[in-house]
């Protein structure tokens, strides 16, 4: 087993296990047991070489949201005793089981616009810094499009990522 | 365009919606059927539901209802060692989940044949 990919594995079970706090402690121990067994067990019967097989068995597990909101559901009703972190927006409201894969559909929409968003405000930025240099203007239009370019591509992940989830359940309301 | 978008994830959505209610209350027996006749480990039972399309469950969101079937008393388990990997933890039918698929088994005939009655589908089965 090569060490990235235990990290890779160790991963998604913290992230599971941040989101299983509200569950009483052996069910959650239990879960992340059994988890880890099955994720051992495909390994071995499958005979995982590549992180990408393994990728693969990860995302056949699911996503750390769906299965957290599974644990709830069968767990009675419990609820997330740690309501006030802002895991709890990643749990769907009793009795809509459905509601984990639907906001994943929608969330897309609102990353795009996050992103959309964020180049166009560098954008002007980049103009208006052109702009009031003025001077040479050789330099101003490569400037013009170097000067969003870069910072783009690191921005643009991390605010989607923080503008996402918030945004996801009430675009899964307004139906 | 976008509204059409908009109106497919909608049906999407719904889709989803009705498998994950028909699913509610029956997946668990598909569960009990399956160690009926035979004690099978964690993986073999989510893999082989997994399968299904139909029943559209995620692997991992049925470990979580095999806890509770053996929280339950429905179901037994035991770990066990592998020829060719880590220990499996493998499931067994208690008695109380043999009478649980057995209500179930007449339940649901009954319960299907109505739906079948009301809806009209019927015919095609």
């Amino acid at each position: 087993m090569k060490p990235n990919q235990t990290d890779l594995v160790g991963e998604y079970l913290h992230e599971v296990e941040l989101r299983l706090s509200g569950l009483p402690l052996l069910q959650r121990r239990e879960l992340l047991a059994d988890l880890a067994a099955h994720i051992e067990t495909e390994r071995a019967e499958r005979n995982v070489q590549s992180d990408g097989e393994l990728i693969e068995i990860l995302e056949r597990l699911g996503s750390p949201e769906v299965v957290a909101a599974a644990a709830y559901e069968e767990a009675g009703g419990a609820r997330p005793a740690a309501t006030a972190s802002a895991q709890a927006t990643y749990l769907p409201p009793p009795g809509m089981p459905a509601a984990p894969a639907a906001p994943k559909r929608y969330g897309w929409i609102f990353a795009a616009l996050a992103a959309v968003g964020v180049v166009v405000v560098l954008c002007l930025g980049g103009a208006l810094a052109t702009f009031r240099s003025e001077g040479p203007p050789e330099p101003a239009s490569p400037a013009e499009y170097a000067t969003p370019a870069d910072p783009t591509s690191p921005a643009t992940p991390p605010s989607a990522a923080h503008s996402a989830p918030p945004a996801t359940p009430p675009s899964a309301r307004t139906p | 365009m976008y509204l059409a978008a908009q109106g497919t994830l909608l049906r999407m959505a719904e889709g989803a919606q009705l498998a994950s209610g028909l699913r509610r209350g029956t997946l668990e027996f598909c569960v009990l059927a399956m160690v009926e006749y035979e004690d099978r480990y964690g993986t073999e039972i989510v893999r082989r539901l997994a399968e299904e399309k139909t029943l559209a469950a995620t692997e991992g969101t049925i470990y979580p209802l095999l806890s509770r079937l053996r929280r339950g008393g429905l179901m037994d388990t035991k770990w066990a060692e592998s020829p060719n990997g880590p220990p499996r933890r493998y499931y067994s039918l208690t008695p109380s989940g043999r009478s649980a698929l057995a209500n179930f088994r007449t339940e649901w005939v009954s319960f299907r044949l109505t739906v079948d009655r009301l809806v009209g589908t019927g015919e095609i089965a």
